[in-house]
């Protein structure tokens, strides 16, 4: 694979009936990074998720696309979701674009720093999960509103998979 | 969409084996069963996430419902066999601990 492979594109209507489409796509640019294998490499459908790379990308991804789909477009019809795959050797850049209301990101608030049984979140956590997985992710707000998500694969994954 | 979840119930206990993917699409399906099981006030409700392959924010937020209501009811509650992705996200939230995973 070249350091630089021409974006793998997808256009899906902006609600959550076509998210898992998204998240299938994503799994899969992500296993072209790590190089990780499926448990069953016949089972094309089955939710395969176990590499810490693939981990990272797949998680992120999924609570970008929720967010876009509940707070940009409100969970109604009508808007678009593009999203751009660039693999490199060593990182996955994902670009998610909408064109529906600007997400207040400095509005999230921060998960409690001490958890326990009373301060478990039963909310919010999105954000932050997308945000500690990956190396780099930034958001332009607009219309058109931009997610960049980037993950870079460590230097050991790459060893263990066969990619140094 | 097949449920989620299978749930089996005593007079005591309750145990809850989630599979598949636990997500904004199939979490409030969950949710609606949270609500029943919180509702019947249980002494122990084991959870299984053996089979879960995936999980979200929305996910996270459904066990996290049932772990509060379960427990302000006075019940325990024992979440066992997470792996993968849902346990990456549990332990990056921090929640690995409180649920004893």
């Amino acid at each position: 694979m070249s350091a630089l492979a021409a974006p793998i594109r997808l256009s899906v209507p902006g609600t959550l009936r076509y998210r898992a489409i998204a998240v299938r796509l994503v799994a899969e640019a992500a296993r072209l990074v790590s190089g990780s294998v499926r448990q069953d490499p016949k089972d094309t459908l089955a939710n395969d998720v176990r590499d810490p790379f693939d981990t990272a990308v797949v998680s992120a991804f999924a609570e970008i696309y929720n967010n876009v789909a509940i707070h940009a477009y409100q969970r109604r019809d009508g808007g678009v979701i593009e999203v751009a795959i660039t693999p490199a050797d060593r990182e996955l850049i994902i670009e998610l674009t909408d064109h529906g209301a600007p997400f207040d990101i400095d509005g999230v608030a921060p998960l409690p720093s001490e958890l326990d049984e009373e301060s478990l979140p039963e909310g919010g956590m999105g954000i932050h999960i997308a945000k500690t997985m990956l190396d780099e992710m930034t958001y332009e707000p607009g219309p058109p509103n931009l997610w960049r998500l980037r993950k870079v694969l460590p230097a050991i994954e790459a060893v263990s998979n066969g990619r140094s | 969409m097949a449920n989620p979840y299978d749930v089996k119930r005593t007079d005591t206990e309750t145990s809850l084996a989630v599979r598949g993917s636990l997500d904004i699409n199939t979490a409030p399906q969950l949710a609606e069963e949270i609500d029943k099981i919180i509702a019947f006030k249980p002494k122990k409700v084991t959870v299984d996430l053996g089979g879960l392959d995936l999980i979200d924010s929305s996910g996270v937020a459904a066990l996290v419902k049932l772990y509060k209501g379960v427990r302000s009811g006075g019940g325990t509650v024992a979440m066992t066999g997470a792996r993968d992705q849902p346990l990456a996200i549990f332990k990056l939230l921090r929640m690995d601990k409180v649920f004893n995973l």
